[in-house]
């Protein structure tokens, strides 16, 4: 028995990390290499925690977006919510003196409100997500500026900075909570009676309504989980940064919906894993660094890196053709 | 004078050859018929006839731009007319400006030789899947002088009554010289239009007939390596037990007063034509449309029409038409596609149960015979009888006491369609549920029914017990008896079987 089954769940991991991992995993590590070749810097313990607290921020990101991905959708105000949940917790200690906790908890809320806000939108009225978000990126960012009145809140308590900027056994404490993050959605999208209806809903949703699934509950879920992760990413920042700003969360829309898309899973929903959202977000990372490391113009880094991202996911699609054939 | 000439064609895919020695050769004016079941080699064939694919070994000698290709799936803009899809890519006259009514002209030629009845002007979305099918013909006119026409299962979605209209104009169209490849696993259709076959199996070719006199179980025992009796009853011989489920009245956006009831071990036919209503009376009676009126009892007890996870709780299942869009997840393992249907009893605590979940699905792989490597497999690599035989399978997991089967052999090849018929009979007879089969094919309304009923325009008119089934008295209830001399077609969207 315990024979059988240890066979069947080694034929259960094969096809879902080896198989389909194993190109934006090479990618990774051939770029990894590259770095350590090119640059005497690249592996330095200095540039290293450079890396791993930027893939703290862009790995939050990329996980709740891969995660509304899987379903088929995307959330374009990601990145607003990130920086609506970070200024309302800023708020909330700065000017009422909240306990962190409570505060900490409030932006979480925030952002998983705002997700669901969005989920609810789409589903109710049956919308495309681009379109909805598109708009409530607008009302987000807006939010943003008003509550802020275009200041930037200051003097946030070292019991919350700590968390932004503090280390434990030698890594930055927001690559913790990415990893964190990480291993709760992985558990939530691969054991999880919600993780098969979210793939399911991402397959068809016309068949997950015949099976007997609530199609809609499951997608405002999605969006308000990721509404948090983003809510924990943006409040992450501010305490990293020490104070909170409206264009908090501003650049994190690319890199959110790029690095799922490198790790494999699909803009069209129902194909990949969270792994992929990881390891896509590692090479988003990578490749950034390089730029800077290689000296590339800073005004030019931005149209260095969307060329790159473009290449990868073209490659991508032409490995994939030919793999077919 | 050959046209087309394929000598020991053979292509391989990783793990599998798909074409092994194929040798084809048509000749100008002539239709040549390719059968075999699904995954025989039919597509990958015509793959590499049209240039799509390079075969691995063999040559392919034919004339340049001589092929014209309709594939299966129905590939036009939706929101253009019917004209601009004739004429696209409406660069043929090398003018700058766009003149609606010169392409409208132009493509009424097409059409009037096709005997399409469209307006050229309306849009292609508003027209009927038949006039669809003959508008991809038209575009192919419209393109080339072309010689050779290839058409993949043209007739899937089609009545008998389009079917015939379409044979009209391949006929026509053989009588200018023009040869015809056509596609297909349905036999009838095959005798009818023949004047040379290729039966493919496993990417052989293991019968071919040009002249030969031929018959049906010919082709099937070439198909599929055995005798299959194509006369052969699938009725549940156990006499009915009681009522399970009795509807009275209901009534909804597509259908009113509609009443029926079905008992326990029978196979209850739903006949009608496409566009009836018989899918939505199912579907509402399912909870997956809204009722506006009726009521229903089941197990004796007040029907809520709730949901279709209450329904399912309460076992009744329905399994949808539209195999590919309303019943695979595609991207899933066969595993994950059964657990998706079973979560409830795969899981605990909201986590999934990975050992029940591993038993279940490698019993249903095993119990239905799904013919598949692993249970890992993508559902979506699997031929459409597997696929049925996977959902079917995940249905009776959920021990129905109801099951609504919506065209289940559709798409289907003979092997597996016979495999489908021979599992309702046992399910109906040993489990005693109660099967309620739609279905556009009256030769499996005949076959596997106990009881008819059938549905005209949304509504119920009539019931046909057991020994009155013939094909006479469903055709008859189906085009709503004296309306059948009628012109029909323009006003409900329906046409004859």
């Amino acid at each position: 028995m315990a024979n059988i089954s240890a066979a069947a769940a080694s034929e259960r991991r094969k096809p879902k990390f080896a198989g389909a991992m194993s190109g934006p995993l090479a990618a990774l590590l051939i770029m990894i290499g590259i770095g350590a070749l090119v640059s005497p810097q690249f592996l330095t313990e200095y540039n290293l925690t450079i890396m791993s607290r930027e893939l703290a921020f862009i790995g939050i990101v990329a996980i709740a977006q891969g995660l509304l991905l899987l379903l088929g959708d995307i959330d374009v105000s990601i990145g607003a919510i990130a920086g609506l949940a970070g200024i309302v917790c800023a708020k909330l200690l700065v000017d009422f003196d909240f306990h962190p906790v409570i505060a900490i908890l409030a932006g979480l809320g925030t952002g998983a409100l705002a997700g669901a806000v969005n989920g609810l939108i789409i589903t109710i009225f049956n919308l495309n997500s681009l379109v909805v978000t598109i708009g409530t990126l607008s009302v987000f960012s807006g939010l943003n500026l008003w509550i802020t009145k275009g200041q930037t809140i200051v003097g946030l308590p070292e019991a919350v900075t700590f968390f932004g900027s503090g280390t434990w056994l030698s890594l930055p404490v927001p690559v913790w909570c990415m990893l964190a993050a990480f291993v709760l959605i992985l558990a939530l999208t691969t054991i999880t009676v919600f993780g098969r209806k979210l793939y399911a809903v991402g397959n068809s949703k016309e068949a997950a309504r015949i099976v007997g699934i609530n199609e809609q509950r499951v997608r405002v879920t999605a969006y308000a989980i990721a509404g948090a992760l983003a809510g924990l990413a943006g409040m992450l920042m501010c305490f990293r940064l020490f104070s909170a700003q409206a264009s908090i969360g501003q650049s994190w829309l690319l890199p959110s919906i790029a690095a799922p898309v490198i790790g494999g899973i699909a803009t069209t929903g129902g194909i990949g894993t969270i792994w992929g959202a990881l390891i896509g977000a590692g090479i988003m990372v990578v490749i950034g660094n390089l730029i800077v490391l290689g000296g590339v113009n800073v005004y030019l880094q931005q149209v260095v890196t969307g060329l790159i991202v473009v290449v990868a996911v073209a490659l991508d699609a032409m490995m994939r053709r030919m793999g077919k054939r | 004078m050959t046209l087309l000439k394929a000598e020991g064609i053979t292509k391989r895919f990783p793990g599998v050859v798909a074409l092994a020695k194929v040798n084809l050769t048509i000749q100008p004016g002539e239709v040549h018929c390719i059968v075999g079941e699904n995954g025989a080699g039919k597509s990958t064939l015509v793959k590499i006839l049209t240039g799509l694919y390079k075969p691995d070994e063999g040559t392919l000698t034919v004339e340049e731009n001589a092929i014209a290709y309709v594939p299966q799936e129905i590939n036009l803009f939706d929101h253009l007319s019917v004209a601009e899809n004739i004429m696209m890519p409406l660069d043929g006259r090398g003018q700058v400006f766009f003149n609606r009514r010169q392409c409208e002209r132009d493509a009424l030629k097409f059409m009037s030789e096709l005997q399409m009845e469209s307006d050229p002007s309306a849009l292609v979305k508003s027209i009927s899947v038949a006039e669809k099918q003959l508008l991809q013909i038209a575009r192919a006119l419209a393109n080339s002088a072309f010689k050779l026409l290839i058409l993949d299962e043209p007739t899937a979605s089609l009545t008998k009554r389009e079917i015939e209209k379409l044979f009209g104009v391949l006929d026509a169209l053989k009588a200018q010289g023009k040869s015809i490849i056509f596609i297909t696993h349905r036999l009838d259709e095959v005798m009818r239009l023949h004047d040379q076959v290729t039966v493919l199996r496993n990417g052989e070719v293991v019968g071919h007939s040009k002249g030969q006199q031929i018959d049906e179980e010919w082709i099937v025992r070439q198909m599929t390596g055995k005798d299959i009796d194509l006369e052969a009853l699938y009725r549940p011989t156990v006499p009915a037990g009681d009522v399970l489920l009795d509807v009275q009245g209901l009534t909804g956006a597509r259908f009113s007063d509609v009443s029926f009831n079905v008992r326990a071990g029978e196979i209850l036919g739903v006949a009608g034509l496409v566009g009836a209503g018989r899918s939505e009376i199912m579907q509402t009676v399912f909870g997956l449309l809204p009722r506006s009126g009726g009521q229903a009892t089941y197990l004796g007890e007040p029907w809520t029409f709730g949901s279709p996870a209450k329904s399912i709780r309460k076992g009744v299942i329905y399994l949808s038409e539209e195999r590919k869009t309303h019943g695979i997840f595609p991207h899933l393992s066969i595993r994950q596609n059964v657990a998706a249907g079973l979560l409830r009893t795969l899981s605990q605590g909201g986590f999934i149960r990975h050992g029940a979940e591993r038993e279940t699905s490698s019993r249903i792989v095993a119990d239905y015979k799904v013919k598949t490597p692993s249970d890992q497999v993508r559902i979506v690599n699997l031929s459409g009888g597997n696929q049925q035989k996977v959902l079917i399978g995940r249905a009776l997991e959920a021990a129905p006491r109801v099951l609504f089967l919506d065209e289940p052999t559709r798409g289907i090849d003979v092997n597996a369609k016979d495999e489908i018929y021979i599992l309702m009979k046992r399910i109906a007879e040993e489990q005693r549920m109660a099967i309620v089969l739609i279905s556009s094919e009256l030769e499996e309304l005949l076959k596997c029914c106990n009881r008819i009923i059938t549905v005209y325009n949304g509504r119920l008119n009539g019931e046909i017990p057991e020994d009155r089934i013939s094909k006479e008295t469903v055709i008859n209830a189906i085009i709503g008896a004296d309306h059948s001399g009628g012109k029909n077609g323009n006003t409900t969207n329906q046409s004859v079987y």
